[in-house]
């Protein structure tokens, strides 16, 4: 278990509880003694990352996952409530997640999409099977800070250099970073490939997507 | 990649004795130990024997449970199926299907 | 000058390390299979054992004579004929000279009919061929022919089938319609693959494959494992192979059950007794591969989860030992002396009843 103090401890378990009741309950508490920023850094999120370990343990579950950050989430807006408008908690980043064309493997992306998404992300899921061109579509349309894209076969892998050659056609390489997974992806293909990082499973990709975009 | 494994741990199926081994641990949920010992027991041998395709190549000829090459007028496919059912007090499924069909 | 040896790392690169280095490398892959999985670290004795494995000179290294087990074959046919990409080479033949080749060229020891799809709900529509493909098989074949597939739940989810997709529900926080459609979707695969079996079984198959079990989470193996139920009620002769996908079982619903056991979250050695309770005779435990680290460590991990498994287990575990799993590197071509020295320490130190 996490090593927590006192109220900001009684809301990262409160979290790790999944259960929204506790969570706002211990918020409440907190709110009387801390700053709101400290609750969200180091109760709510530390409760979610806490989560996040969980799962990958197989301690806790997807469901537990999604309750623990739809607890968050209320947490994060009862704070929001007493703070100035300019320092309301922003999302971490936004990122576009799909597994790219000829490929239909759909659950891995989507457990990365859910663990990124509940740990503050804006997460656009575009599903698998995914043309090249749309990866870069809704990066624009979104304004995307980062594209995941996964691929589960050695002949579709290729799909991820591709979308990272028409984000450079596109002249938009520099601004939005790459991520890539899927079981044949390695950090030796992408860095052959030029995309900024490769991320070995969900809970990495969380941690990875937090090191480059925050 | 499979061959690299065949080599390294195998019982070389058909060459010498895997595929009995394999059909004593499908078929009657045995460990390996004891899958060894039951065919060893049946052939007449000892376990590591089973291996062996020196020793195996001469006993399955002599037993008609199938070999590799086409021997002449030995049995293959379904009848050496047959054979290995007595030898081994098993049943076969497609042997029991086969002699379904001609019944 | 401090001798190095030569391993690899998760993905068939080759890297050069000390002896030290390896045995701290096989320690600490032991201990986070023990973390993880709540059970026993190699023993000393068996860390060196492991550590004069990965050290051998031979490029090709193998087990001690006498202790062979039998190699058996996921994916059979398909990896000759068949190029999708994970597995085939692609080489014009029929599935007939496939088995054939494997059985009389390769010397394997079972083999497996599968259909190029691989996975059972699209065999429905063609059973028929399956079956006639079965037939001729088992008139030429000697070895044990199982006919396999995955279960591959995801099929049933939207777009591929009736089911609206759980991943899709629960990024929208309906959670208990994505667990309503998880269930659902079992009792389909559940239902689907006794169909098919009971058309194959008919047709002379020794038994039945179930590969990657559990790729689309809890609710694919709960399908899996009451089909393996009702398949051994109807055919106490079958030959029934439960193969993992994964080392997890990934808790997509969460909350069910087999035998009073929850399934998500199961460990290899937790897996191998439900397998064993549902009916099948031979249990294939997975571990996955870590592709940014050494041989030595992703050996010991798989070594230490495979023994426990090996352990606990009432029947017989052929461990995987595909690209990518049981301390295979990811890689098409898995390097000969990485694939032999994993061979070995599965055998050896991990106790398997087979491959």
């Amino acid at each position: 278990m996490a090593d927590f103090e006192g109220s900001l401890h009684e809301v990262a378990d409160a979290v790790i509880s999944c259960k929204k009741e506790k969570v706002l309950e211990a918020v409440e508490k907190a709110k009387a003694e801390l700053p709101p920023e400290e609750i969200i850094d180091k109760g709510l999120s530390a409760g979610m990352n806490q989560v996040g370990v969980l799962f990958e343990r197989g301690k806790l579950f997807l469901p537990h996952v999604m309750m623990a950050a739809d607890a968050m989430t209320a947490g994060v807006k009862l704070l929001e409530e007493g703070m100035p408008a300019g320092s309301r908690e922003k999302k971490l980043g936004t990122i576009v997640n799909g597994t790219v064309e000829g490929d239909v493997h759909d659950i891995g992306k989507s457990i990365v999409s859910t663990m990124l998404q509940s740990a503050g992300f804006e997460v656009h899921d575009i599903g698998r099977d995914v043309p090249i061109r749309n990866f870069v579509q809704k990066a624009k349309e979104t304004d995307a800070d980062m594209i995941g894209i996964s691929a589960l076969m050695t002949t579709t892998l290729q799909g991820q250099r591709e979308v990272i050659e028409l984000l450079k056609e596109e002249g938009l390489r520099s601004r939005v970073k790459i991520m890539v997974g899927g079981a044949p992806a390695t950090q030796a293909w992408a860095d052959k490939i030029g995309a900024d990082c490769y991320a070995e499973n969900a809970s990495e990709a969380v941690s990875k997507a937090k090191e480059l975009l925050l | 990649m499979p061959i690299s494994h065949i080599m390294a741990s195998g019982m070389t199926g058909i060459r010498a004795a895997g595929d009995l081994v394999a059909r004593m641990e499908f078929s009657k949920n045995m460990r390996i130990g004891e899958a060894k010992e039951y065919v060893a027991k049946k052939l007449n041998v000892d376990t590591m024997d089973l291996s062996d395709e020196h020793i195996m190549r001469e006993l399955r000829e002599e037993l008609d449970i199938g070999v590799i090459t086409s021997v002449p007028g030995a049995a293959k496919g379904i009848a050496a199926k047959m054979n290995i059912e007595k030898l081994l007090d098993i049943k076969i499924n497609s042997c029991e299907t086969f002699r379904a069909q001609i019944a | 000058m401090v001798t190095e040896y030569a391993l690899r790392m998760g993905d068939g690169k080759r890297v050069f390390l000390t002896r030290e280095k390896i045995l701290s490398e096989i320690e600490a892959g032991s201990g986070n299979a023990a973390d993880l999985g709540e059970i026993p670290d190699l023993s000393a004795d068996e860390i060196d054992r492991l550590a004069e494995i990965l050290m051998m000179p031979g490029k090709a290294v193998s087990v001690e004579q006498g202790m062979e087990v039998p190699v058996t074959h996921d994916i059979g046919t398909i990896r000759l004929d068949g190029d999708q990409g994970n597995s085939g080479v692609g080489i014009p033949s029929s599935r007939l000279v496939s088995c054939m080749t494997h059985e009389r060229a390769f010397g394997a020891d079972t083999m497996e009919l599968g259909h190029i799809d691989y996975s059972f709900k699209p065999v429905k529509p063609v059973v028929a061929n399956e079956c006639q493909a079965m037939e001729v098989c088992q008139q030429n074949m000697i070895i044990p022919l199982f006919y396999g597939a995955m279960p591959n739940m995801g099929l049933y989810y939207t777009p591929d089938g009736p089911f609206e997709n759980p991943g899709d529900l629960m990024k929208a926080f309906k959670i208990d319609k994505a667990k309503d459609s998880m269930e659902h979707a079992a009792e389909h695969l559940t239902r689907d693959t006794v169909w098919v079996m009971q058309k194959l079984f008919a047709s002379g198959a020794d038994g039945v494959n179930f590969d990657t079990t559990a790729a689309a989470g809890d609710a694919d193996m709960y399908g899996t494992l009451n089909a393996v139920k009702t398949l051994r009620a109807l055919y106490p002769e079958m030959y029934i192979e439960m193969g993992m996908a994964g080392e997890m079982v990934l808790g997509m619903h969460g909350e069910l059950e087999y035998d009073g056991v929850r399934l998500a979250g199961l460990w290899p050695h937790e897996q191998a007794p439900l397998a064993a309770t549902a009916g099948a005779n031979v249990f294939g435990p997975v571990v996955n591969t870590n592709t940014s680290k050494t041989s030595a460590w992703n050996l010991a991990r798989a070594v230490t989860f495979i023994k426990a498994a090996v352990e606990a287990s009432s029947i017989p575990c052929h461990v995987n030992m595909g690209m990518g799993v049981g301390g295979i590197p990811m890689l098409e071509t898995p390097p000969v002396d990485a694939v032999t020295r994993a061979s070995k320490a599965m055998v050896e130190i991990a106790g398997v009843d087979g491959i």
